[in-house]
Protein backbone atom coordinates (compact mmCIF):
# COMPACT_ATOMS: atom_id res chain seq x y z
CA UNK A 1 0.00 0.00 0.00
CA UNK A 2 2.76 2.38 0.90
CA UNK A 3 4.45 1.77 -2.44
CA UNK A 4 1.19 2.60 -4.22
CA UNK A 5 0.80 5.87 -2.24
CA UNK A 6 4.37 6.91 -2.97
CA UNK A 7 3.85 6.24 -6.64
CA UNK A 8 0.73 8.45 -6.66
CA UNK A 9 2.57 11.24 -4.93
CA UNK A 10 5.48 10.87 -7.30
CA UNK A 11 3.26 10.92 -10.39
CA UNK A 12 1.43 14.00 -9.06
CA UNK A 13 4.77 15.70 -8.48
CA UNK A 14 5.89 14.79 -11.97
CA UNK A 15 2.67 16.17 -13.43
CA UNK A 16 3.15 19.42 -11.53
CA UNK A 17 6.74 19.64 -12.72
CA UNK A 18 5.69 18.96 -16.30
CA UNK A 19 2.95 21.61 -16.05
CA UNK A 20 5.47 24.10 -14.68
CA UNK A 21 7.82 23.47 -17.58
CA UNK A 22 4.96 23.73 -20.08
CA UNK A 23 3.76 27.06 -18.70
CA UNK A 24 7.26 28.52 -18.50
CA UNK A 25 8.04 27.44 -22.05
CA UNK A 26 4.69 28.82 -23.23
CA UNK A 27 5.46 32.13 -21.50
CA UNK A 28 8.86 32.33 -23.20
CA UNK A 29 7.33 31.41 -26.57
CA UNK A 30 4.75 34.17 -26.16
CA UNK A 31 7.58 36.66 -25.65
CA UNK A 32 8.98 35.77 -29.06
CA UNK A 33 5.74 35.70 -31.06
CA UNK A 34 5.41 38.21 -33.89
CA UNK A 35 4.28 41.62 -32.64
CA UNK A 36 1.01 41.39 -34.57
CA UNK A 37 0.11 38.09 -32.88
CA UNK A 38 1.06 39.48 -29.49
CA UNK A 39 -1.11 42.53 -30.02
CA UNK A 40 -3.96 40.32 -31.18
CA UNK A 41 -3.76 38.39 -27.89
CA UNK A 42 -3.49 41.64 -25.94
CA UNK A 43 -6.46 43.18 -27.75
CA UNK A 44 -8.54 40.07 -27.08
CA UNK A 45 -7.81 40.32 -23.35
CA UNK A 46 -8.49 44.06 -23.32
CA UNK A 47 -11.76 43.51 -25.14
CA UNK A 48 -13.03 40.70 -22.91
CA UNK A 49 -11.73 40.09 -19.38
CA UNK A 50 -10.35 43.58 -18.85
CA UNK A 51 -13.07 45.44 -20.73
CA UNK A 52 -15.15 46.25 -17.61
CA UNK A 53 -12.15 47.88 -15.96
CA UNK A 54 -11.25 49.90 -19.06
CA UNK A 55 -14.90 50.92 -19.37
CA UNK A 56 -14.88 52.03 -15.73
CA UNK A 57 -12.03 54.44 -16.33
CA UNK A 58 -13.62 55.68 -19.55
CA UNK A 59 -16.87 56.25 -17.68
CA UNK A 60 -15.10 58.16 -14.91
CA UNK A 61 -13.37 60.41 -17.42
CA UNK A 62 -16.58 60.89 -19.41
CA UNK A 63 -18.57 61.78 -16.31
CA UNK A 64 -15.90 64.29 -15.35
CA UNK A 65 -15.97 65.79 -18.82
CA UNK A 66 -19.73 65.99 -18.96
CA UNK A 67 -19.85 67.66 -15.60
CA UNK A 68 -17.60 70.39 -16.87
CA UNK A 69 -19.18 70.59 -20.30
CA UNK A 70 -22.67 71.56 -19.27
CA UNK A 71 -23.72 74.89 -20.58
CA UNK A 72 -24.76 76.23 -17.19
CA UNK A 73 -21.43 75.38 -15.71
CA UNK A 74 -19.64 76.96 -18.63
CA UNK A 75 -21.64 80.16 -18.17
CA UNK A 76 -20.76 80.16 -14.51
CA UNK A 77 -17.10 79.57 -15.22
CA UNK A 78 -17.14 82.33 -17.81
CA UNK A 79 -18.78 84.74 -15.43
CA UNK A 80 -17.11 86.73 -12.74
CA UNK A 81 -19.01 84.84 -10.06
CA UNK A 82 -17.71 81.49 -11.27
CA UNK A 83 -14.18 82.78 -11.47
CA UNK A 84 -14.44 83.81 -7.83
CA UNK A 85 -16.11 80.65 -6.63
CA UNK A 86 -15.08 77.74 -8.84
CA UNK A 87 -12.14 75.73 -7.59
CA UNK A 88 -9.01 74.66 -9.43
CA UNK A 89 -9.77 71.16 -10.74
CA UNK A 90 -13.05 71.98 -12.42
CA UNK A 91 -11.76 75.21 -13.91
CA UNK A 92 -8.67 73.40 -15.11
CA UNK A 93 -10.74 70.65 -16.72
CA UNK A 94 -12.96 73.24 -18.37
CA UNK A 95 -9.98 75.14 -19.66
CA UNK A 96 -8.49 72.02 -21.20
CA UNK A 97 -11.75 71.07 -22.87
CA UNK A 98 -12.24 74.55 -24.28
CA UNK A 99 -8.69 74.57 -25.60
CA UNK A 100 -9.30 71.17 -27.15
CA UNK A 101 -12.53 72.40 -28.73
CA UNK A 102 -10.71 75.41 -30.10
CA UNK A 103 -7.92 73.20 -31.41
CA UNK A 104 -10.44 70.80 -32.93
CA UNK A 105 -12.07 73.71 -34.76
CA UNK A 106 -8.71 74.87 -36.11
CA UNK A 107 -7.39 71.53 -37.35
CA UNK A 108 -10.70 70.52 -38.89
CA UNK A 109 -12.18 67.08 -39.57
CA UNK A 110 -8.83 65.44 -40.24
CA UNK A 111 -8.45 64.72 -36.55
CA UNK A 112 -10.71 62.65 -34.30
CA UNK A 113 -11.30 63.58 -30.66
CA UNK A 114 -10.54 60.83 -28.16
CA UNK A 115 -10.47 60.15 -24.44
CA UNK A 116 -7.21 58.86 -22.98
CA UNK A 117 -7.22 55.92 -20.56
CA UNK A 118 -4.09 54.81 -18.74
CA UNK A 119 -3.74 51.21 -17.61
CA UNK A 120 -1.50 51.88 -14.61
CA UNK A 121 -0.21 48.30 -14.57
CA UNK A 122 3.37 47.02 -14.66
CA UNK A 123 4.77 47.21 -18.17
CA UNK A 124 2.21 49.72 -19.40
CA UNK A 125 4.32 52.76 -18.60
CA UNK A 126 4.44 55.34 -21.40
CA UNK A 127 1.45 53.80 -23.15
CA UNK A 128 -2.22 54.70 -23.16
CA UNK A 129 -5.54 53.56 -24.58
CA UNK A 130 -7.86 55.76 -26.62
CA UNK A 131 -11.55 55.14 -27.22
CA UNK A 132 -11.36 55.46 -31.01
CA UNK A 133 -10.16 52.86 -33.48
CA UNK A 134 -10.21 51.78 -37.10
CA UNK A 135 -13.95 52.51 -37.28
CA UNK A 136 -13.13 56.21 -36.89
CA UNK A 137 -10.32 55.95 -39.44
CA UNK A 138 -7.39 55.75 -37.04
CA UNK A 139 -4.27 54.08 -38.46
CA UNK A 140 -1.05 52.87 -36.79
CA UNK A 141 1.58 55.65 -36.40
CA UNK A 142 -1.13 58.32 -36.34
CA UNK A 143 0.09 61.34 -34.34
CA UNK A 144 -1.65 62.15 -31.08
CA UNK A 145 -1.80 65.83 -30.18
CA UNK A 146 -3.09 67.76 -27.20
CA UNK A 147 -3.90 71.44 -27.04
CA UNK A 148 -0.25 72.09 -26.07
CA UNK A 149 1.38 70.07 -28.81
CA UNK A 150 2.63 66.61 -29.73
CA UNK A 151 1.81 63.98 -27.11
CA UNK A 152 2.76 60.76 -28.91
CA UNK A 153 1.63 58.34 -31.58
CA UNK A 154 -0.65 55.37 -32.08
CA UNK A 155 0.99 51.93 -32.15
CA UNK A 156 -1.80 49.38 -32.37
CA UNK A 157 -5.32 49.90 -33.72
CA UNK A 158 -8.42 47.79 -33.13
CA UNK A 159 -12.02 48.32 -34.19
CA UNK A 160 -13.13 50.52 -31.34
CA UNK A 161 -9.93 51.34 -29.48
CA UNK A 162 -6.25 51.90 -30.05
CA UNK A 163 -3.03 51.79 -28.04
CA UNK A 164 -0.61 54.65 -28.23
CA UNK A 165 2.73 55.63 -26.75
CA UNK A 166 3.60 59.05 -25.42
CA UNK A 167 6.89 60.88 -25.81
CA UNK A 168 8.35 59.30 -22.66
CA UNK A 169 8.51 55.94 -24.41
CA UNK A 170 12.09 54.92 -25.32
CA UNK A 171 11.00 54.24 -28.91
CA UNK A 172 9.59 57.72 -29.47
CA UNK A 173 11.27 59.63 -32.30
CA UNK A 174 10.14 62.69 -34.22
CA UNK A 175 11.81 64.66 -36.94
CA UNK A 176 11.94 68.25 -35.70
CA UNK A 177 12.95 71.80 -36.55
CA UNK A 178 13.03 75.18 -34.91
CA UNK A 179 10.12 77.53 -35.57
CA UNK A 180 12.18 79.59 -38.04
CA UNK A 181 13.12 76.44 -39.99
CA UNK A 182 16.84 77.12 -39.62
CA UNK A 183 17.78 74.07 -37.56
CA UNK A 184 16.70 70.49 -38.04
CA UNK A 185 17.20 67.42 -35.87
CA UNK A 186 15.55 64.42 -34.32
CA UNK A 187 13.67 64.58 -31.03
CA UNK A 188 13.89 61.50 -28.86
CA UNK A 189 13.05 60.51 -25.34
CA UNK A 190 15.80 60.38 -22.76
CA UNK A 191 15.23 58.49 -19.51
CA UNK A 192 15.98 60.30 -16.27
CA UNK A 193 17.21 58.60 -13.12
CA UNK A 194 13.54 58.35 -12.19
CA UNK A 195 10.52 58.46 -14.47
CA UNK A 196 9.65 61.96 -13.27
CA UNK A 197 12.92 63.12 -14.80
CA UNK A 198 12.19 61.82 -18.30
CA UNK A 199 13.01 64.50 -20.84
CA UNK A 200 13.22 65.10 -24.55
CA UNK A 201 16.41 65.71 -26.47
CA UNK A 202 16.79 67.44 -29.81
CA UNK A 203 19.67 65.49 -31.31
CA UNK A 204 21.65 65.73 -34.51
CA UNK A 205 21.65 69.50 -34.95
CA UNK A 206 24.52 71.05 -36.85
CA UNK A 207 27.48 72.01 -34.65
CA UNK A 208 27.71 75.58 -35.92
CA UNK A 209 24.11 76.40 -34.92
CA UNK A 210 23.30 77.73 -31.50
CA UNK A 211 19.83 77.54 -30.00
CA UNK A 212 18.81 79.88 -27.22
CA UNK A 213 16.79 78.68 -24.25
CA UNK A 214 13.07 78.96 -24.91
CA UNK A 215 13.37 78.37 -28.66
CA UNK A 216 10.26 76.55 -29.88
CA UNK A 217 10.86 73.17 -31.53
CA UNK A 218 8.21 71.84 -33.89
CA UNK A 219 7.70 68.72 -35.96
CA UNK A 220 9.32 69.15 -39.36
CA UNK A 221 7.05 66.81 -41.32
CA UNK A 222 10.07 64.93 -42.64
CA UNK A 223 9.69 61.18 -42.58
CA UNK A 224 5.98 61.31 -43.27
CA UNK A 225 4.82 60.31 -39.79
CA UNK A 226 3.98 63.59 -38.11
CA UNK A 227 2.43 66.62 -39.80
CA UNK A 228 4.60 69.73 -39.96
CA UNK A 229 4.32 72.47 -37.36
CA UNK A 230 3.15 70.66 -34.22
CA UNK A 231 4.96 72.04 -31.14
CA UNK A 232 7.08 69.52 -29.25
CA UNK A 233 9.04 71.49 -26.68
CA UNK A 234 11.14 74.47 -25.73
CA UNK A 235 14.94 74.38 -25.75
CA UNK A 236 16.25 74.18 -22.21
CA UNK A 237 20.02 74.10 -22.39
CA UNK A 238 22.65 72.21 -24.31
CA UNK A 239 22.84 68.49 -23.58
CA UNK A 240 26.05 67.58 -25.38
CA UNK A 241 28.39 68.46 -28.22
CA UNK A 242 29.87 65.46 -29.93
CA UNK A 243 33.12 65.43 -31.85
CA UNK A 244 32.81 68.98 -33.04
CA UNK A 245 30.20 68.08 -35.63
CA UNK A 246 26.86 67.96 -33.87
CA UNK A 247 25.08 69.24 -30.80
CA UNK A 248 22.09 68.09 -28.85
CA UNK A 249 19.78 70.17 -26.68
CA UNK A 250 17.46 69.37 -23.79
CA UNK A 251 13.82 70.15 -24.50
CA UNK A 252 11.17 71.14 -22.04
CA UNK A 253 8.12 69.18 -23.33
CA UNK A 254 4.98 71.17 -23.98
CA UNK A 255 2.45 68.35 -23.67
CA UNK A 256 2.49 66.54 -20.34
CA UNK A 257 1.27 62.95 -20.72
CA UNK A 258 0.20 62.69 -17.09
CA UNK A 259 -2.47 65.37 -17.36
CA UNK A 260 -3.74 64.60 -20.87
CA UNK A 261 -7.28 63.24 -20.75
CA UNK A 262 -8.61 64.46 -24.11
CA UNK A 263 -6.57 64.39 -27.31
CA UNK A 264 -6.89 64.63 -31.07
CA UNK A 265 -5.70 61.81 -33.33
CA UNK A 266 -5.04 62.12 -37.06
CA UNK A 267 -7.57 60.29 -39.20
CA UNK A 268 -6.82 58.32 -42.34
CA UNK A 269 -3.85 59.56 -44.37
CA UNK A 270 -3.93 63.03 -42.84
CA UNK A 271 -0.99 62.13 -40.65
CA UNK A 272 1.58 62.36 -43.43
CA UNK A 273 4.12 65.10 -43.46
CA UNK A 274 2.45 67.05 -46.25
CA UNK A 275 0.01 68.62 -43.79
CA UNK A 276 1.17 71.86 -42.20
CA UNK A 277 -0.31 72.72 -38.82
CA UNK A 278 1.92 75.73 -38.18
CA UNK A 279 -1.01 78.21 -38.36
CA UNK A 280 -2.77 76.31 -35.56
CA UNK A 281 -0.05 77.26 -33.11
CA UNK A 282 1.12 80.81 -33.85
CA UNK A 283 4.22 82.01 -31.98
CA UNK A 284 2.45 83.41 -28.93
CA UNK A 285 0.19 80.39 -28.52
CA UNK A 286 2.98 77.94 -27.72
CA UNK A 287 3.10 77.49 -23.96
CA UNK A 288 3.93 74.77 -21.48
CA UNK A 289 1.28 73.44 -19.10
CA UNK A 290 2.87 75.46 -16.30
CA UNK A 291 2.82 78.65 -18.34
CA UNK A 292 -0.81 78.07 -19.29
CA UNK A 293 -1.77 77.45 -15.69
CA UNK A 294 0.13 80.60 -14.66
CA UNK A 295 -1.62 82.62 -17.37
CA UNK A 296 -4.97 81.26 -16.26
CA UNK A 297 -4.19 82.08 -12.65
CA UNK A 298 -3.10 85.60 -13.62
CA UNK A 299 -6.35 86.06 -15.52
CA UNK A 300 -8.35 84.90 -12.52
CA UNK A 301 -6.37 87.17 -10.20
CA UNK A 302 -6.95 90.07 -12.58
CA UNK A 303 -10.68 89.42 -12.67
CA UNK A 304 -10.76 89.09 -8.90
CA UNK A 305 -8.98 92.43 -8.58
CA UNK A 306 -11.40 93.97 -11.06
CA UNK A 307 -14.31 92.58 -9.08
CA UNK A 308 -12.88 94.02 -5.85
CA UNK A 309 -12.36 97.42 -7.51
CA UNK A 310 -15.93 97.43 -8.77
CA UNK A 311 -17.19 96.55 -5.32
CA UNK A 312 -15.20 99.37 -3.72
CA UNK A 313 -16.44 101.85 -6.35
CA UNK A 314 -20.01 100.71 -5.80
CA UNK A 315 -19.69 101.29 -2.05
CA UNK A 316 -18.14 104.71 -2.60
CA UNK A 317 -20.98 105.70 -4.93
CA UNK A 318 -23.52 104.36 -2.48
CA UNK A 319 -21.91 106.38 0.35
CA UNK A 320 -21.91 109.54 -1.75
CA UNK A 321 -25.50 109.14 -2.96
CA UNK A 322 -27.42 110.39 0.18
CA UNK A 323 -25.18 113.44 0.57
CA UNK A 324 -25.73 114.40 -3.04
CA UNK A 325 -29.47 113.98 -2.62
CA UNK A 326 -29.69 111.31 -5.29
CA UNK A 327 -32.65 109.01 -5.19
CA UNK A 328 -30.56 105.88 -4.62
CA UNK A 329 -30.55 104.22 -1.21
CA UNK A 330 -27.15 103.05 0.01
CA UNK A 331 -25.95 100.54 2.51
CA UNK A 332 -24.99 103.23 5.06
CA UNK A 333 -28.41 103.17 6.73
CA UNK A 334 -28.83 106.98 6.53
CA UNK A 335 -31.34 106.93 3.71
CA UNK A 336 -34.39 105.56 5.60
CA UNK A 337 -34.02 108.27 8.29
CA UNK A 338 -33.99 110.98 5.61
CA UNK A 339 -37.14 109.53 4.11
CA UNK A 340 -38.97 109.57 7.47
CA UNK A 341 -38.16 113.24 8.01
CA UNK B 1 -12.01 23.54 3.80
CA UNK B 2 -13.55 26.73 5.17
CA UNK B 3 -10.06 28.16 5.54
CA UNK B 4 -9.23 27.24 1.96
CA UNK B 5 -12.40 28.87 0.68
CA UNK B 6 -11.49 31.99 2.60
CA UNK B 7 -8.07 32.02 0.93
CA UNK B 8 -9.55 31.64 -2.54
CA UNK B 9 -12.12 34.32 -1.85
CA UNK B 10 -9.28 36.63 -0.77
CA UNK B 11 -7.29 35.78 -3.91
CA UNK B 12 -10.21 36.54 -6.24
CA UNK B 13 -11.00 39.72 -4.34
CA UNK B 14 -7.39 40.92 -4.58
CA UNK B 15 -7.30 40.26 -8.33
CA UNK B 16 -10.52 42.19 -8.81
CA UNK B 17 -9.31 45.07 -6.63
CA UNK B 18 -5.96 45.18 -8.44
CA UNK B 19 -7.53 45.85 -11.81
CA UNK B 20 -10.21 48.09 -10.37
CA UNK B 21 -7.64 50.34 -8.66
CA UNK B 22 -4.96 50.28 -11.34
CA UNK B 23 -7.08 50.17 -14.47
CA UNK B 24 -10.60 51.19 -13.47
CA UNK B 25 -9.69 54.13 -11.27
CA UNK B 26 -6.32 54.79 -12.92
CA UNK B 27 -4.41 55.06 -9.63
CA UNK B 28 -1.23 53.57 -11.16
CA UNK B 29 1.66 53.14 -8.77
CA UNK B 30 -0.28 54.67 -5.91
CA UNK B 31 -2.21 51.41 -5.62
CA UNK B 32 -0.27 48.36 -4.36
CA UNK B 33 0.49 45.36 -6.55
CA UNK B 34 -2.38 43.22 -5.31
CA UNK B 35 -2.01 40.82 -8.23
CA UNK B 36 1.39 39.69 -6.98
CA UNK B 37 0.01 39.29 -3.47
CA UNK B 38 -2.83 37.13 -4.76
CA UNK B 39 -0.40 35.01 -6.82
CA UNK B 40 1.85 34.50 -3.81
CA UNK B 41 -1.15 33.50 -1.71
CA UNK B 42 -2.42 31.12 -4.40
CA UNK B 43 1.03 29.60 -4.79
CA UNK B 44 0.90 28.41 -1.17
CA UNK B 45 -2.38 26.62 -1.85
CA UNK B 46 -1.67 24.65 -5.02
CA UNK B 47 1.05 22.62 -6.69
CA UNK B 48 3.94 24.09 -8.61
CA UNK B 49 2.43 23.52 -12.06
CA UNK B 50 -0.95 25.00 -11.12
CA UNK B 51 0.76 28.01 -9.52
CA UNK B 52 2.81 28.50 -12.69
CA UNK B 53 -0.45 28.35 -14.69
CA UNK B 54 -2.11 30.96 -12.47
CA UNK B 55 0.99 33.15 -12.81
CA UNK B 56 0.89 32.65 -16.56
CA UNK B 57 -2.71 33.91 -16.71
CA UNK B 58 -2.04 36.86 -14.40
CA UNK B 59 1.02 37.79 -16.43
CA UNK B 60 -0.94 37.69 -19.66
CA UNK B 61 -3.50 40.07 -18.18
CA UNK B 62 -0.70 42.48 -17.25
CA UNK B 63 0.90 42.15 -20.66
CA UNK B 64 -2.37 43.12 -22.34
CA UNK B 65 -1.20 46.73 -21.88
CA UNK B 66 2.44 46.17 -22.73
CA UNK B 67 3.48 46.98 -26.28
CA UNK B 68 7.19 46.40 -26.52
CA UNK B 69 7.82 44.01 -23.65
CA UNK B 70 4.95 41.64 -24.26
CA UNK B 71 5.56 38.38 -22.41
CA UNK B 72 7.90 39.79 -19.75
CA UNK B 73 5.16 39.84 -17.13
CA UNK B 74 3.94 36.40 -18.23
CA UNK B 75 7.34 34.78 -17.76
CA UNK B 76 7.98 36.64 -14.50
CA UNK B 77 4.61 35.76 -12.99
CA UNK B 78 4.73 32.11 -14.10
CA UNK B 79 8.21 31.70 -12.61
CA UNK B 80 7.13 33.48 -9.43
CA UNK B 81 4.10 31.21 -9.09
CA UNK B 82 6.26 28.11 -9.44
CA UNK B 83 8.84 29.44 -6.98
CA UNK B 84 6.13 30.45 -4.51
CA UNK B 85 4.66 26.96 -4.57
CA UNK B 86 8.12 25.49 -4.08
CA UNK B 87 8.53 27.41 -0.81
CA UNK B 88 5.77 25.27 0.67
CA UNK B 89 8.13 22.29 0.55
CA UNK B 90 10.88 24.27 2.20
CA UNK B 91 9.11 26.36 4.84
CA UNK B 92 6.11 25.72 7.06
CA UNK B 93 5.36 29.41 6.83
CA UNK B 94 3.04 29.90 9.77
CA UNK B 95 4.90 32.79 11.37
CA UNK B 96 4.22 36.47 10.93
CA UNK B 97 7.78 37.21 9.82
CA UNK B 98 7.68 34.52 7.18
CA UNK B 99 4.59 36.14 5.64
CA UNK B 100 6.29 39.53 5.61
CA UNK B 101 9.50 38.23 4.03
CA UNK B 102 7.63 35.95 1.64
CA UNK B 103 5.58 38.85 0.27
CA UNK B 104 8.53 41.27 0.27
CA UNK B 105 10.92 38.91 -1.50
CA UNK B 106 8.19 37.65 -3.83
CA UNK B 107 7.41 41.15 -5.08
CA UNK B 108 11.07 42.09 -5.33
CA UNK B 109 11.89 38.88 -7.22
CA UNK B 110 9.00 39.51 -9.62
CA UNK B 111 10.29 43.03 -10.30
CA UNK B 112 13.82 41.68 -10.78
CA UNK B 113 12.63 39.10 -13.31
CA UNK B 114 10.55 41.68 -15.15
CA UNK B 115 13.49 44.09 -15.19
CA UNK B 116 15.75 41.42 -16.65
CA UNK B 117 13.21 40.39 -19.30
CA UNK B 118 12.08 43.78 -20.63
CA UNK B 119 15.35 44.39 -22.43
CA UNK B 120 18.06 46.96 -22.10
CA UNK B 121 16.35 49.69 -24.07
CA UNK B 122 13.26 49.77 -21.93
CA UNK B 123 14.54 49.31 -18.41
CA UNK B 124 15.63 51.91 -15.95
CA UNK B 125 19.03 51.78 -14.21
CA UNK B 126 19.38 48.91 -11.72
CA UNK B 127 19.87 51.13 -8.70
CA UNK B 128 16.77 53.25 -9.26
CA UNK B 129 14.55 50.49 -10.58
CA UNK B 130 15.30 47.70 -8.15
CA UNK B 131 17.15 49.03 -5.15
CA UNK B 132 14.93 52.06 -4.70
CA UNK B 133 11.57 51.67 -6.44
CA UNK B 134 11.20 47.91 -6.19
CA UNK B 135 12.31 47.85 -2.56
CA UNK B 136 9.72 50.48 -1.70
CA UNK B 137 7.06 48.69 -3.73
CA UNK B 138 7.97 45.38 -2.09
CA UNK B 139 7.66 46.93 1.37
CA UNK B 140 4.31 48.39 0.32
CA UNK B 141 3.17 44.99 -0.92
CA UNK B 142 4.33 43.32 2.30
CA UNK B 143 2.43 45.77 4.48
CA UNK B 144 -0.74 45.63 2.40
CA UNK B 145 -0.47 41.85 2.02
CA UNK B 146 -0.11 41.28 5.76
CA UNK B 147 -3.05 43.59 6.37
CA UNK B 148 -5.13 41.76 3.76
CA UNK B 149 -4.42 38.27 5.13
CA UNK B 150 -4.91 39.49 8.69
CA UNK B 151 -8.25 41.10 7.94
CA UNK B 152 -9.53 38.13 5.96
CA UNK B 153 -7.70 35.59 8.13
CA UNK B 154 -6.70 33.99 4.86
CA UNK B 155 -3.22 32.83 5.84
CA UNK B 156 -3.20 31.31 9.29
CA UNK B 157 -6.52 29.48 9.00
CA UNK B 158 -5.65 27.82 5.74
CA UNK B 159 -4.70 24.12 6.06
CA UNK B 160 -1.11 23.61 4.93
Amino acid sequence: MSAYTTETVDSSGRRQLMATVVFLVAAVVISYLPASTQQHVAASLRGTVLRPFVATQEAIITVGSRASETAGLRRRVDSLVAVMTAEGALVEENRRLREMLELSRKVGPTFAAATVVRAGTTGSESTFLVDVGSTEGINPNAPVISSQGLLGMIRDVRTDQAVGMDWTHPDFRASAMTADGATYGVVESRRGLFREEDRLVLDGTAFHTRLEDGTVVLTSGLGGVFPRGVPIGLVSGQASAEGGWRKSYWLRPLAEPGVATHVLIAVGDSADGSMDLSPVWPGGAVMTEEQLAARDQARRDSLNALGDSLLVMKRMIADLAPRDGLGQSGPSGARPEVTRR
Amino acid sequence: MRGSLRVWFTIVLLVFLHFLLHLGFGFGDVAPDLLTISLLLAAREVGMGTAAGIGFLFGLLLDAFSILAFGANTVAMAALGAAGARTRDLFVGDSFFFVVFYLFLGKWAKDLLHWLLVGEGLREPFFQALLVQSSLNAAYVAVVGVLAVTITNAWWESPR
